[in-house]
């Protein structure tokens, strides 16, 4: 399973591309890419490039654990978060950095 | 004789049978024999079906002899662009007198075209081929339909596209295309004007070799391609007439076509892409690439025409630091704009080597890069991207324009700080 | 130092100007991503894992209080209360937004600062000894030939897009405080047998995947001819440095692959072609910047010297503070002093905003307003009087700026690693808390001495393990953060690229193996005054391999 995630354009900070083609910071609304879904993950992934509004594009492997979603890497978990030490809120999109492809 | 002039000769579609006559025609005369080849056209080939254009310039004079010994009354057209030098106006009179030639006809443009297309007349200065385009070729092809054949100046020696040029040609449009003097050389040229006391064209001993309208011709340096001082600096190829009359001929540029920024405009760029099996020996406005030089070094020293040198990351400009004043322009290449090898290269051929032609920036050449282009010795660039090419025609490049370091050499004194102004001072 | 004329302030005017164009261009969508990247990089901005980062370069180390005021302005400002002080001298906002940047760099360049190339693939910010100008063991003050160096380095047209970054450092003492050795290029001043002082040129060192030490590639080139040598080194590496794998591009690379001897005929080549020409240094130029240098007006201070073992009794943390933090000047009366960025349990090299507006005042008041930001991430104030110790100390205690750890086991260099770093592998900064927190006890520190931990959270070694006479590297392997452990690296004349030992540790596991390892110092060191990295050399890495993994 996979997620999109990348970087709003503004503010810096982290979103996930979610079902309805917006981009948000909560990791739990992403939008999970099944294997199958491979096509819709390309087009999404293309059409956000294109847009520009959302840069450092990824593709991210998660499991899902008790029904939330479990980034693979450490660098997701950390990156859903925030730093871990000095421990630091992340940062959240301004007003305008809202943003769907 | 062969029975050419029988009706169908202008049949369109060229039958074997036809070229193969015509091909035998060739080698019937001897190689210097102009004349003999002009009455078996005049008199024989196509009485009555062929015509002559004429430029009055500097060698017109010897083919116009020619035509006055076979037949005075034959059309000698002449393109009257409108651009010509005072001098080739007066020219053609001498000639007319001095020759008795009875029918010299000047061709116009079309009024209409010169009001939509260049009503200020300046239309050479951006788009050389447009010009040409309705100032030579547009009238000459009305009245090339009514002919059968032409009868040319060309010669074998002139350009590479000439180097096999026969007394008679075939064209795809099923025209003949008489060469009197496709063997003569110059000096062929200079001793048959000797011979008979022909009179010069009053710039040829001001230094024009080739002469063409006025705003596009130059003075040919001695032992320079006659031809170089046409469209020098605008470096276009060759003018539209001499090619196919049926259509592969010059067509207005389009405007986007007009990618060279340099001098502070956009103008048409002369110079083609070297392609993958062009021939270096001779290529034609055209930037050889360095390692393709260096590996036919003598036939591209050996190509009479201007040709540029394309040199890529990784090429190494010491190799050819003797050679450099052989190319009208070299081009550095930017297959991307993070490869700043190029700006080594381009200060080593200016600052080091001396080299004082044209240095151009192709390939990724954007907005944030010219700047630092510009202060390692390019003067040109060939801009393909939309926001720079806006960028550069509003004057609106974000640069810094005040320097720590001197670079370049044209920076000292101004914009270098104080130790290296003084370092300049004393030296 | 350095003050601005006319021509740098419009300089960075020009510069700030552009890129607020290029800023625009990119929210205008005109740029797109892959062409502003490099152009916000060689303005110091980065995209990392939770936001932007704006790196601002601080000039050899070198900044005034009206210059620390603005940095503590633009945290408390744009940022969020703190700034984190680099191992290039510099400093990094670690949330800046995109939007912000323009004004923020005009703030910054009303106080002669800028953020220039401190990315992208040209050269950096030009680093030094932090004590430069003060020490007592200076050869020659490095900062005039290192302001020359920044000003012909400043938006070099040829060398604004290398094969990779380019680092330079120099040292204007015996003493290598700046790392030369592990630079791009190095520059160590020396002399030469007329007496006349000059600068001995390394090239092609670095740590990164593959630490190399550098290369000596001159002997001595004098002041005059030091631009024309340095443009051609860079004039080589553009020409001939590998473009074709970004891991095999700096000059290290090509200096390793091509060889010393066939690199330096080819500098010498292009030396013999440049040398002489515009590049050629006047003497009274050099004596026109180094007046901006000019030592401070000393006084006359009465008291030389302070007795710290007298000050431990009555005040140990005062005493221990004395004892590490103080470095010996040249001017009687005065010394140098380290303001530690590395508190127990703290991230290593961060300030906040009130912490550099206190630093600011105390430059300003005891130290000739002027400070210094050292590699090893500590503040420092230069020029101090003997007799102001005391008021100074007094401040930094009450704004937690007093820990007396300069080179012990709690003045750790650390990259800010996964928890920031976009590049990362693992997390740095939480271990490097945990060793603060491990090894408080000053007791145990003074009883350690002089040791250098380096902390890096992946293979490109911005926290400098591999030059650690204990290095740490964070890996990752199947989701876990593992770090591999380093002995033996120094970053100083007697460089040295550390062993690694063996298998890598989990991160619980880390602060135990590093106390096997000082254990096993101690156990084996022939007098307290033999520090760790004298008794490795002298030991091997046996014993130590022992004490990590046991005899097996």
């Amino acid at each position: 399973m996979e997620i999109l995630t990348g970087n709003e354009l503004m503010s810096g900070a982290t979103v996930y591309l979610d079902r309805s083609g917006k981009w948000v910071e909560e990791l739990q609304q992403a939008r999970v890419f099944l294997k199958e879904e491979s096509e819709a993950k390309d087009a999404a992934l293309a059409v956000t490039k294109k847009g520009g509004r959302v840069i450092s594009l990824e593709v991210e492997t998660v499991t899902l654990r008790d029904g939330a979603i479990y980034p693979d890497r450490i660098r997701e978990r950390i990156r859903a978060e925030g730093p871990t030490a000095p421990r630091f809120d992340r940062q959240h999109l301004d007003e305008d950095g809202h943003v769907s492809i | 004789m062969l029975d050419l002039a029988a009706p169908g000769i202008r049949a369109h579609k060229p039958d074997k049978l036809r070229q193969l006559g015509i091909m035998s025609l060739n080698g019937m005369f001897d190689e210097m024999d102009g004349v003999g080849v002009l009455r078996q056209a005049v008199t024989e080939l196509l009485p009555g079906d062929v015509a002559i254009v004429s430029s009055f310039g500097a060698d017109s004079s010897v083919l116009l002899h020619m035509v006055s010994e076979v037949d005075k009354d034959l059309p000698v057209y002449f393109l009257e662009t409108g651009k010509h030098f005072p001098e080739t106006l007066e020219y053609v009179e001498t000639l007319k007198q001095r020759l008795g030639l009875t029918n010299v006809i000047a061709l116009h443009p079309d009024a209409k075209d010169i009001e939509r297309f260049d009503p200020k007349g300046n239309l050479w200065e951006t788009d050389p081929d447009s010009c040409c385009h309705i100032r030579k070729t547009e009238p000459l092809e009305a009245t090339v339909k009514g002919f059968g054949g032409w009868i040319t100046g060309r010669k074998r020696f002139q350009t590479s596209e000439r180097g096999v040029l026969p007394h008679f040609e075939l064209t795809s449009d099923d025209r003949i295309k008489v060469n009197p003097l496709a063997y003569f050389s110059d000096a062929d040229i200079t001793t048959y004007k000797l011979k008979y006391g022909l009179p010069e064209h009053p710039l040829y001993s001001r230094g024009y070799k080739s002469i063409g309208c006025a705003p596009c011709t130059s003075v040919v340096a001695e032992g320079e391609d006659p031809r170089a001082g046409r469209w020098r600096g605008l470096n276009k190829k060759e003018c539209g007439i001499h090619f196919d009359f049926n259509g592969a001929i010059a067509k207005p540029m389009a405007e986007q076509e007009l990618n060279l920024w340099k001098d502070g405009k956009f103008i048409a760029d002369p110079f083609h892409p070297w392609v993958e099996g062009d021939d270096p020996a001779s290529v034609r406005y055209t930037h050889i690439p360095l390692p393709v030089f260096l590996e036919r070094r003598d036939a591209v020293l050996a190509n009479p025409h201007p040709v540029g040198l394309l040199v890529s990351p990784g090429d190494n400009v010491e190799l050819v630091k003797g050679d450099l004043d052989r190319f009208s322009s070299i081009a550095i290449n930017f297959p991307a704009f993070g490869d700043g090898r190029g700006y080594s290269s381009a200060r080593l051929i200016v600052e080091r080597y001396g080299y004082k032609g044209e240095v151009r920036a192709v390939g990724d050449v954007l907005h944030d890069q010219v700047s630092h282009m510009r202060r390692c010795g390019m003067t040109a660039f060939v801009v393909k991207h939309e926001p720079t090419r806006k960028a550069l025609e509003d004057g609106k490049l974000a640069t810094v324009d005040i320097f720590y370091q001197p670079v370049g050499l044209t920076e000292i004194p101004l914009g270098t700080r104080p130790f290296l102004r003084r370092a300049v001072e004393n030296a | 130092m350095y003050r601005y004329d006319e021509f740098d302030a419009a300089f960075v005017k020009e510069r700030t100007a552009q890129f607020s164009d290029q800023v625009a261009r990119r929210l205008s969508g005109e740029l797109n991503e892959d062409q502003f990247r490099p152009l916000r990089l060689m303005n110091g901005l980065y995209l990392q894992l939770h936001a932007y980062m704006l790196r601002i370069a601080v000039p050899y180390g070198t900044m005034n209080s009206r210059q620390m005021r603005t940095l503590a302005h633009i945290a408390r400002t744009y940022d969020r209360g703190y700034g984190h002080f680099t191992t290039r001298q510099n400093i990094q906002f670690n949330w800046p937004k995109l939007r912000d940047i323009p004004k923020i760099l005009e703030d910054l360049a009303a106080v002669e600062m800028h953020a220039i190339q401190t990315s992208g693939n040209c050269i950096r910010n030009i680093t030094t000894d932090q004590f430069a100008g003060a020490a007592a063991d200076e050869i020659i003050d490095p900062r005039p030939v290192a302001e020359i160096l920044r000003q012909w380095s400043s938006l070099h047209p040829e060398f604004s897009y290398l094969p990779r970054k380019f680092k330079i450092a120099m040292s204007g003492s015996t003493a290598d405080r700046a790392a030369i050795r592990f630079h791009d290029i190095g520059l160590q001043a020396t002399t030469n047998g007329l007496g006349e002082i000059g600068w001995q040129v390394w090239v092609g060192g670095g740590l990164g995947r593959t630490p190399m030490i550098a290369k000596m590639i001159s002997g001595f080139v004098p002041h005059e001819h030091l631009l024309a040598y340095l443009e051609s080194i860079l004039r080589v590496y553009n020409r001939y440095g590998r473009r074709d794998n970004k891991y095999k591009a700096r000059i290290k690379i090509l200096v390793h692959e091509t060889g010393i001897e066939t690199i330096r005929e080819q500098v010498e080549e292009e030396f013999a072609h440049v040398k002489g020409g515009v590049l050629t240094l006047p003497q009274e130029e050099l004596d026109r910047i180094t007046r901006y240098f000019a030592e401070p007006d000393y006084e006359l201070v009465n008291q030389t010297s302070v007795d710290v073992a007298r000050e431990k009794i009555l005040n140990p943390p005062y005493g221990r503070w004395l004892e590490r933090n103080l470095n010996a000047h040249r001017q009687a009366g005065y010394v140098s002093i380290t303001i530690s960025l590395k508190p127990v349990g703290g991230a290593p090299g961060d300030a906040t905003d009130k912490q550099m507006d206190v630093i600011a005042d105390l430059a300003e008041r005891y130290s000739h307003d002027e400070l210094r930001v050292s590699h090893e991430q500590n503040i420092v104030l230069p020029y101090v009087k003997i007799t102001d110790l005391p008021s100074v100390y007094a401040t930094l205690v009450e704004h937690g700026l007093a820990e007396g750890n300069a080179g012990q086991i709690t003045d750790i260099i650390c990259c800010p690693g996964l928890d920031f770093c976009a590049l990362a592998n693992a997390r740095s900064i939480p271990l490097a808390q945990e060793l603060t927190r491990k090894f408080a006890a000053p007791e145990r520190q003074a009883e350690i001495g002089d040791l250098k931990i380096k902390i890096s959270g992946c293979i490109n070694a911005c926290g400098h393990h591999h030059v650690g006479h204990i290095g740490i590297l964070g890996v990752e392997k199947k989701g876990t953060e593992l770090y591999q452990i380093t002995v033996g690296g120094d970053a100083t004349e007697n460089a040295a690229i550390g062993d690694i030992l063996g298998h890598g540790f989990v991160a619980e596991d880390v602060p135990n193996a590093i106390e096997r390892l000082v254990d096993a110092y101690i156990a084996r060191r022939e007098s307290p005054s033999e520090p760790f990295i004298a008794a490795f050399r002298r030991l091997g890495k046996q014993p130590f391999k022992e004490a990590l993994y046991g005899d097996a």
